[in-house]
């Protein structure tokens, strides 16, 4: 059993194979107990709109077959290596740094957003039932390396977000933002902070619609809008400046159908679409429409790439960081073998013990029974002797956290095989 | 002195073209003061020259025609907050100095130029050019902006051109003023020739493609303001007004060799 994290992200697959890829919460605690089935003993599902991540505490197959085959399944044309094309995998130490380069923005399509640190606490909180000791403690300390990176460097530093990229590509059509009008579908997260960056920037939320009105109702009382229902929604299309998609929606919401009509009476007035959401809200084919701009989470988190250039800089001090916890971490992880090892090294010894001492004895045949008892105590006493000193550094450097090097070292110098 | 001005205010312009222009052959943008001073330099120099110079001929026609693009370059970058009038403005007004200093420039006090009604002719006439200029400049970049941003690019032209909707009131600013402007020229034109000359001296050809010229930016002018039209159909209005003024050029030169009046 070791650590592993399986999965694809924003380097090794497109948007249109992400957001097949992606889970909703509800579909986390299923796919997580396919894979425990299939032998992982831990599972923590990350599934953003950049990755779907699955974290394992497993042997390498079939745990690892398994996501294969579950992610595999999403693919309408699947290629020759199945989803494995699109992915990755990596083991042990290297699945506990890409954790923590992860939760402190360093994976990040847009470097060091912040947005991460949250989403991987959902993902840790979402398969908390599934999760065990080892991947509770690594997303425990991942949320700590990412709380780190943002306060000790500045690679947190500016507004590099898909939000304000969708600002600044607003801005590229309006020129000054305010007195603009603007109506968001959807009352998530993303869909409050990208509305509160439109409002700081002066743009009117007129409208706030959702499938559950509750939600809706709190962000546009929050912003000065309306709460309303998505079909309600849609004649407003032809009277706003921006609009800002990210509901939860399996399938596109904003189609033809729907805005098509509604779009043409807009007379040539620009029209900019934002869609944050993945899967992607807009049907691409609105933008055919001459003035409809349309722009969905890889336009804008190309424009918030760029505004990254500065916190580069800052990557050496984060990765510094990432590599210093990577060690606590697998102190921590090593010394979890420490009690099993020291009860092997204790059982080999005295394995070897109870050998050498019918060895002697049997050349010892004149010694009386009482001598045969002292002698045996005598080795007893000799082996305890030795192993006590071993056993309590190990037991020390293990409450340390510095237990797995230790362990190293004994496995070799003993020729033990790792605890399972 | 007239051509050593001339020269001087070249240069500058010339060097304020290579600093508006290296972002796009992979250098850096130069610091915004540069950009400002130097086409301010060489308008001081320019207008010096100008004001030595008789306001007849193709040569002192495109000097004067540079310098008020020049002036129109230096105000929309205030009024756009960047530097993107320019990347259009300072070549081609650095280009025009440049043929009119090859059409030739020399002083003279013809009575002619020095008639209140012919000079004013020339200026509104440069005016209402360079502002036709300006109107086709920013419905270039208003047409390069929306392509880009249509085809979700965002490299030089998404970062360093104004956004669309300033660019489309800068075209109808720079239409709205520059008809008006050049139809005057023309007025004035007409008026000095039958108060000083004895009649209009143009001919026949001159007046067909004028008036064909001035109907076509006269129609960019009306879609404009009566029929509102904006963005992209009226950067594509705008291009085709000042594409007839190019066009005219050239066909008065293929067919009357040597006109020097085209203006």
């Amino acid at each position: 059993m070791g650590i592993k994290v399986v999965g694809v992200n924003h380097r090794t697959a497109p948007l249109d194979v992400r957001e097949r890829f992606a889970h909703g919460a509800h579909e986390v605690p299923g796919a997580l107990a396919r894979v425990m089935a299939a032998g992982a003993s831990g599972g923590v599902l990350l599934s953003t709109c950049n990755r779907t991540e699955f974290y394992l505490v497993a042997d390498d197959e079939p745990a690892l077959e398994a996501v294969w085959s579950l992610l595999g399944e999403r693919l309408s044309a699947s290629p020759a290596g199945g989803a494995r094309e699109y992915g990755y995998i990596a083991r042990d130490r290297d699945a506990v740094r890409h954790l923590y380069r992860v939760s402190s923005g360093l994976d990040s399509m847009i470097l060091g957003e912040s947005q991460i640190q949250g989403q991987v606490r959902e993902a840790w909180e979402a398969s908390r039932a599934q999760a065990g000791p080892v991947l509770h403690r690594l997303f425990q300390t991942a949320l700590h390396v990412g709380s780190r990176v943002r306060t000790e460097t500045g690679l947190g530093m500016g507004t590099a977000s898909a939000a304000s990229a969708g600002v600044a590509v607003a801005g590229k059509i309006f020129g000054d933002l305010a007195g603009r009008s603007a109506l968001i579908l959807g009352a998530g997260d993303m869909a409050e902070l990208a509305a509160t960056c439109l409002s700081d920037q002066g743009v009117q939320i007129t409208l706030v619609a959702n499938r559950t009105q509750e939600r809706a109702r709190a962000i546009a009382e929050r912003l000065g809008g309306k709460a309303v229902s998505l079909e309600e929604a849609w004649p407003h299309f032809a009277t706003t400046d921006i609009a800002l998609c990210s509901t939860a929606a399996p399938h596109a919401v904003v189609t033809w159908e729907r805005v098509g009509a509604v779009l043409g009476a807009r007379r040539g007035r620009p029209l900019c679409i934002l869609d944050l959401a993945v899967p992607r809200d807009v049907d691409p084919a609105i933008a055919q429409i001459e003035n409809v701009f349309l722009y969905d989470v890889d336009d804008l988190q190309t424009v918030a790439a760029q505004a990254t250039a500065r916190r580069r800089d800052e990557i050496p001090a984060a990765e510094r960081i990432v590599e210093e916890e990577t060690d606590v971490f697998w102190a921590w992880y090593g010394g979890l073998g420490v009690v099993p090892t020291i009860k092997d090294l204790r059982q080999r010894m005295d394995d070897l013990r109870a050998v050498e001492l019918e060895r002697a004895l049997r050349q010892l045949g004149h010694l009386s029974p009482d001598d045969r008892a002292c002698v045996e105590q005598f080795s007893q006493a000799l082996l305890n002797k030795f192993l006590h000193q071993p056993t309590v550094a190990l037991k020390a450097a293990a409450e340390e956290g510095r237990g797995y090097g230790l362990l190293e070292a004994l496995r070799r110098l003993f020729g033990m095989e790792p605890p399972a | 002195m007239i051509v050593t001005l001339h020269l001087v205010a070249l240069a500058f312009y010339g060097l304020a073209t290579a600093f508006v222009l290296a972002p796009f052959m992979g250098g850096r943008a130069a610091p915004r003061v540069l950009t400002i001073a130097l086409p301010c330099a060489g308008a001081a120099f320019h207008v010096v020259a100008i004001s030595q110079l008789t306001p007849v001929g193709l040569g002192p026609a495109l000097s004067m025609l540079a310098f008020c693009l020049v002036l129109l370059q230096l105000a929309s970058e205030r009024l756009l907050r960047g530097s993107a009038v320019s990347f259009f403005a300072a070549p081609l007004a650095t280009g025009l100095v440049g043929l009119a200093l090859l059409s030739g420039l020399a002083p003279g006090a013809e009575a002619a130029a020095r008639n209140v009604w012919f000079v004013l002719h020339v200026a509104l006439s440069a005016l209402g050019l360079a502002l036709m200029a300006l109107a086709f400049i920013a419905a270039a970049l208003y047409l390069l902006q929306f392509r880009e941003l249509k085809a979700r690019r965002f490299g030089q032209v998404f970062q360093l051109f104004p956004p669309l909707e300033r660019l489309d009131r800068l075209n109808r600013f720079a239409l709205v003023l520059g008809f008006p402007a050049l139809t005057l020229g023309v007025v004035l034109a007409l008026g000095y020739g039958a108060q000083f000359s004895g009649g209009l001296h143009a001919a026949k050809a001159q007046l067909v493609w004028g008036i064909f010229t001035w109907v076509v930016l006269g129609w960019a002018v009306w879609v404009r303001v009566v029929r509102h039209w904006a963005g992209r159909r009226a950067a594509l209005a705008s291009i085709a007004g000042f594409g007839a003024v190019l066009l005219v050029y050239v066909a008065l030169k293929l067919t009357q060799p040597g006109a020097e009046r085209f203006l």
